[in-house]
């Protein structure tokens, strides 16, 4: 409705968030990638474990991500809308957990970022999946990534477009778009975190048949190839199918009331509108 | 501190005054509200212990420590008494996980269970459902789900033992806002039950409960959601008329250094986590020094960002001698269980194909008493008052 940097938008980006938000996802992406694109070594600073300082380095970086966005102040009513979409979003969360691939948590969250902005979209990424880790799922070393997976997931939901061929995109149009988007974010949730959790689970390749493990300082190529097998057999078959069809079924039928009810709030809410004097001379 | 001639105000600290052991154990064990941080520290380090182990006896037993101390040690506030909801979110985890795992590929050595095996039509024949159901594979989810489990009441426990509206105070300033986000989802998670409630209440009102077909989504879901969304805005509204949320102007060059600051601490952080990894073409300053720098920077940037927040605090809660013993207690349990992970995996993670009892080893239960030592040394709460402020 309103570009996350519009000073009227829920959580509004200045333009040093938005540099701040580029770094961490630089940053992150590197986090997330790092059997890919670093050839760590045995003799690297903190032999094998080094890559562990990933999992105390991005909450700093959410952190301080965090701060930058809200040093200008924040309008109390995005803040207690995200604390009760956050609790809701810690429900629904362990009711998917079971299976582990279909979370319910990113329909909602798709659709407040649509609705709210990107900036709301990746803060409500991130409270919400901390409260519910705080709440249900548990805090652990992955809760970082998941956040920042998310938080991704929620902004891109505010970057899509409003306006096609001038158009406005609503009504079925609208809800099309989201089910594809939905589909798009429920596999790069499933592949990111199985990239992040891969070199832990299968352990560095010692070169004995173990193919689906990654080769420290191994050639680009030849680790995304092992990778790919391995994500396809582990998950994406099954666990990241089943979250995609979740989400097109939440969407497809959900979608259009839950975002009537956003829009409400929405103008309800009047986020920090401009105040105008009028002079009452006549 | 106390200020001069509270005389007025009657006094929450006990008659004993003096030097000797008796006063200082008077002292020790006056009935007082701990520091909520300090709860939280001890909940966290049941939750790690919980997350550091798949040993049943282990789980049961940290399970029955965090219900025992909060049966012991909670207050009459409403927040302490929600803690049932969390029992049963935990056995409706229980009861979830070994149900999934029953329908996904319960296969093991011994069966117990024998249920018919669905496969899917076509090009999802890959796919089977249930299936002979054996010992090992309930075990297996018995055990994750117990953990889980644990960590849900453990954090349920921190939620009955500590006013988590004294939480909104030791978030730092930087963080206020996303710190009142959190406090804020965590207050109205049990709310959304209660609204369920209500908005059943007003269905059967319409005597719509005797109606056939009942549109969950339309009469039950969306509701839900409604009222949760105008709560927020009412008490977004509350919030602004006590002067939460607000923040002082810090002037344009202040706001500047912060910013300057933050993106370089972040800088920073990045390119000393990569000098760290690649070891082979960075120079050395690139690693370590570089995240030390970022560190640094990062805590000044925050400190600076915090300072906009402009609040006094009523009666601020005090760290003192029982707050150290309940935090060193979580820190002593978490060393405990990483240690017994590393020393004998066999007892913190059994493998579960041989369908035998947990093994128990006495360092492992010591760790468990010392999860237990706050429900038998930290002071009591008071009972029923000020429990609001």
């Amino acid at each position: 409705m309103k570009p996350a940097w519009r000073a009227d938008a829920p959580v509004p980006l200045e333009w040093k968030s938005v540099l701040m938000l580029v770094i961490l996802s630089v940053a992150g992406l590197g986090m997330f990638a790092w059997p890919l694109i670093i050839p760590v070594s045995a003799e690297s600073g903190l032999g094998d474990n080094s890559p562990l300082i990933f999992i105390a380095l991005l909450p700093l970086l959410i952190f301080l991500v965090l701060a930058q966005i809200s040093e200008k102040g924040m309008d109390t009513k995005a803040l207690a809308i995200l604390g009760v979409l956050s609790a809701i979003n810690a429900v629904l969360r362990p009711l998917g957990a079971g299976t582990n691939g279909i979370e319910l948590v990113f329909f909602l969250l798709i659709l407040a970022g649509r609705v709210f902005g990107a900036g709301f979209g990746f803060v409500l990424g991130c409270t919400s999946l901390f409260a519910s880790a705080l709440l249900t799922a548990g805090v652990g070393p992955w809760m970082p990534f998941q956040m920042l997976a998310s938080a991704w997931i929620g902004m891109g939901a505010g970057l899509l477009p409003h306006r096609l061929f001038g158009r406005e995109i609503r009504g079925k149009a609208e809800i099309a778009m989201l089910i594809v988007y939905g589909i798009v974010a429920g596999y790069f949730f499933g592949i990111i975190m199985n990239l992040w959790f891969w070199p832990y689970l299968m352990g560095p390749a010692m070169g004995t048949g173990a193919d689906l493990a990654y080769i420290p300082g191994g050639s680009f190529i030849e680790n995304l190839k092992r990778f790919g097998i391995f994500t396809l057999i582990t998950s994406t078959a099954v666990w990241d199918t089943g979250r995609a069809i979740i989400n097109t079924i939440l969407l497809a039928l959900v979608g259009a009331p839950i975002l009537a009810a956003f829009r409400r709030t929405l103008r309800k809410a009047a986020f920090n509108p401009e105040v105008e004097f009028v002079s009452d001379s006549r | 501190m106390t200020p001069v001639g509270v005389s007025t105000v009657p006094s929450t600290r006990p008659a004993a005054q003096g030097r000797s052991i008796q006063a200082y154990a008077a002292r020790f064990f006056a009935p007082r509200l701990l520091h909520p941080g300090a709860w939280w520290a001890w909940a966290i380090g049941c939750a790690v212990v919980a997350a550091r182990t798949t040993n049943l006896a282990i789980l049961a037993l940290v399970i029955t420590v965090i219900c025992y101390t909060v049966v012991s040690r909670r207050t009459q506030a409403p927040w302490a008494l929600a803690f049932r909801l969390y029992v049963y979110l935990a056995i409706l985890i229980v009861v979830l996980r070994v149900f999934f795992r029953m329908m996904f590929a319960p296969y093991g050595p011994t069966v117990i269970l024998e249920l018919p095996t669905l496969t899917g039509p076509g090009f999802l024949s890959a796919i089977s459902l249930f299936g002979p159901v054996s010992a090992e594979a309930l075990l297996g989810a018995v055990a994750s789900a117990l953990q889980l489990a644990a960590m849900v009441l453990a954090i349920g426990a921190a939620n009955a033992l500590a006013n988590p509206k004294r939480l909104l105070a030791a978030v730092p300033g930087a963080l206020y806002e996303w710190g009142t986000v959190v406090v804020i989802a965590l207050s109205i998670f049990p709310q959304l039950a209660e609204s369920l409630v209500r908005v059943g209440r007003a269905r059967q009102l319409r005597a719509e409960a005797g109606r056939r077909r009942v549109h969950l989504i339309r009469n039950v879901a969306m509701p839900v959601l409604s009222d949760g969304l105008d709560r927020s805005l009412v008490l977004a509204g509350a919030m602004d008329s006590r002067g939460y949320g607000r923040s002082a102007s810090m002037g344009n060059s202040g706001r500047w250094l912060t910013s300057v600051l933050l993106v370089t601490s972040s800088l920073a952080l990045c390119v000393g986590a990569y000098g760290l990894l690649d070891t082979g073409f960075t120079p050395i300053w690139m690693g370590a020094p570089m995240i030390i720098l970022g560190l640094m920077v990062g805590l000044v940037g925050l400190r600076l960002s915090g300072r906009r927040v402009m609040r006094t605090r009523y009666r601020p809660d005090s760290m003192k001698a029982p707050e150290w013993m309940v935090l060193a207690t979580a820190a002593a349990a978490c060393g405990g269980i990483i240690v017994l992970g590393m020393t004998t995996p066999e007892v913190a993670f059994p493998p579960i194909p041989p369908l035998t009892w947990p093994p128990i080893s006495l360092f492992s239960l010591v760790v468990v008493v010392v999860l237990l030592l706050p429900a038998l040394l930290a002071p009591k709460n008071r009972d029923g008052k000020g429990q609001n402020s």
